[in-house]
């Protein structure tokens, strides 16, 4: 079967890549993304393209070729859409398909051939999904991790009293970061107070809150103070009605009391100078 | 495949001897602080539960490889009474020994996967992983 | 192995430096009550700076020796637990909410102080 390819790509060989480069030059004039891609860039991108493509089903092997498979990694890399490959991948497709076709003396095998050749495009489309997929993975996973060290920063405000505010939604990884890092900053800035700020957490519910009755506990055990501010209506409202029992250390509604709490705890006081 | 190393747990000292092993194989992998102190504290608790209720047992540690993962395990077997009823056992604050009750429910918090298997007068051998973050 | 107790005017300070065994501790659980008992010290600190390990048997033995010296007439503060040994409490689920607890050792003699002068 892989002979009659073959034989109809061998032949035709030249009017495939022609008919495959014009329908891809219009594709770049059609995607946006592409337009800062230069010209020549882009055809000596098609020629490569094409050669691979054509190289692949000429081996008839079920695996992706690693001139390919690095052809595709780089493409990805380099941040082209992944239309451009999945496009030539179609027009591929199509102008094969249509070329076996036409060749019309060769009926009886014709739609073997064709499957064959069909299946052969479908390796390549889960090859580049899956690569294409990781790839937005692991590009997904560095961002978590750049996002979660911006997102507990201890603020050290006066000697011995410190601010950490949260934003933003508190789940378990974060919250195990979030502890880490008080800890390490009450002891780094020898705080003895150091207040934690949820104004800008949105919900506070019975696992948020088990998180920051942790945080609190373990602030107790090295040593230190913890007092919860930004204790909006709202969440007051859930707390009580969720029965978080939050008793057992100091709250205040605004940082700014807050402030106040933990000045008079460290024997402080902010006077007006006359 | 990766190399165990065993401490037997007979006495006291075992205990220490033991939660040594772990905090050498942790700092070696390349665990944080905190986890070293993770791992530390939970082979303490389960060789004190070996001198403590079996007699004699063995704690084994490994690193181990899965995906793209990394971790340590820690394998901690007795050919001591067995645990009757191991849904009570892990329940919080069941205690037999009149400590603070951490016990195995403890342990299970400090670590990222948790098993346990006992057969009553045969034994119980319990396997937890660490994986690296 | 033993833990040493230096006595300052009427407080007693320990640090523990050395990995702590079972019977390390509860000799140092003795040895600790029998010194409060000789100097009749007021004021006792442990720091725990250099431990990096407590699991519930140690915690246990702190928290009696915390509550056995109020007993016998003398407060204690636990100084120094590093972060890792914090969480590790806390995921243990021992929380040690009676016990005082002070950043070092200064903090910890200032505390004392407070507390017996107020």
């Amino acid at each position: 079967m892989y002979s009659t390819i073959n034989e109809v790509i061998i032949h035709n060989r030249s009017s495939i890549e022609e008919e495959w480069k014009s329908q891809m030059l219009q594709f770049k004039e059609d995607e946006r993304e592409l337009t800062s891609v230069t010209n020549d860039v882009y055809k000596n991108s098609n020629t490569e393209f094409i050669d691979n493509l054509l190289n692949h089903v000429l081996d008839g092997q079920d695996e992706i070729s690693s001139d390919l498979q690095d052809f595709f990694e780089r493409t990805v890399q380099i941040g082209w859409p992944l239309s451009y490959v999945t496009k030539g991948l179609q027009l591929f497709r199509r102008i094969g398909l249509k070329t076996i076709v036409n060749k019309k003396e060769n009926i009886d095998g014709i739609m073997d051939t064709f499957e064959v050749f069909d299946r052969s495009i479908d390796t390549l489309y889960e090859k580049i999904v899956t690569y294409s997929t990781q790839n937005w993975k692991d590009t997904i996973s560095v961002q978590k991790k750049a996002l979660l060290e911006l997102s507990a920063p201890l603020i050290p405000v006066f000697e011995s009293i410190s601010v950490m505010p949260l934003i933003g939604t508190i789940d378990t990884e974060r919250a195990r970061l979030i502890i880490e890092n008080l800890l390490d900053g009450v002891i780094k800035n020898r705080s003895q107070v150091v207040l934690i700020d949820i104004t800008g957490v949105p919900v506070v519910d019975t696992m948020v809150a088990h998180h920051i009755i942790q945080a609190a506990e373990a602030v107790r055990l090295i040593g230190s103070k913890c007092i919860l501010v930004g204790i909006r209506p709202e969440i007051a409202q859930t707390i009580v009605n969720l029965g978080i029992d939050l008793s057992d250390f100091p709250t205040r509604s605004t940082l700014l009391k807050g402030i106040e709490a933990a000045l008079e705890l460290t024997n402080k006081k902010i006077e007006t100078l006359s | 495949m990766a190399v165990q190393s065993c401490v037997d747990v007979r006495n006291e000292w075992d205990i220490v001897s033991a939660r040594q092993l772990g905090r050498d194989l942790a700092k070696d992998l390349g665990f944080s602080s905190v986890d070293q102190a993770r791992i530390t504290t939970a082979i303490s608790e389960l060789a004190r539960n070996i001198y403590l209720y079996a007699g004699n047992g063995r704690i084994c540690v490994e690193p181990i490889e899965e995906g793209n993962r990394r971790g340590l395990r820690i394998i901690a077997n007795d050919t001591g009474p067995g645990i009757q009823d191991i849904r009570k056992v892990m329940e919080d604050g069941y205690t037999t020994s009149g400590g603070l009750g951490a016990g195995l429910p403890g342990v299970k918090r400090l670590m990222d996967e948790f098993a346990i298997h006992s057969t009553v007068d045969v034994g119980t051998e319990i396997h937890i992983t660490k994986w690296l973050r | 192995m033993r833990v040493p107790i230096l006595k300052l005017h009427e407080y007693l300070l320990i640090s523990i430096q050395v990995e702590l065994d079972d019977k390390t501790a509860l000799q140092f659980q003795e040895d600790l009550l029998s010194k409060i008992h000789d100097t009749s010290a007021k004021g006792i600190v442990i720091d725990l700076t250099s431990v990096d390990m407590v699991d519930s048997f140690i915690a246990k033995v702190l928290g009696d020796v915390v509550k056995m010296s109020n007993l016998m007439g003398a407060r204690v503060v636990l100084t120094g637990i590093q972060p890792p040994v914090a969480i590790t409490l806390i995921d243990l689920g021992i929380n040690m909410r009676d016990v005082p607890t002070a950043l070092d050792l200064e903090q910890g003699l200032d505390k004392l102080q407070q507390d017996l002068e107020g």
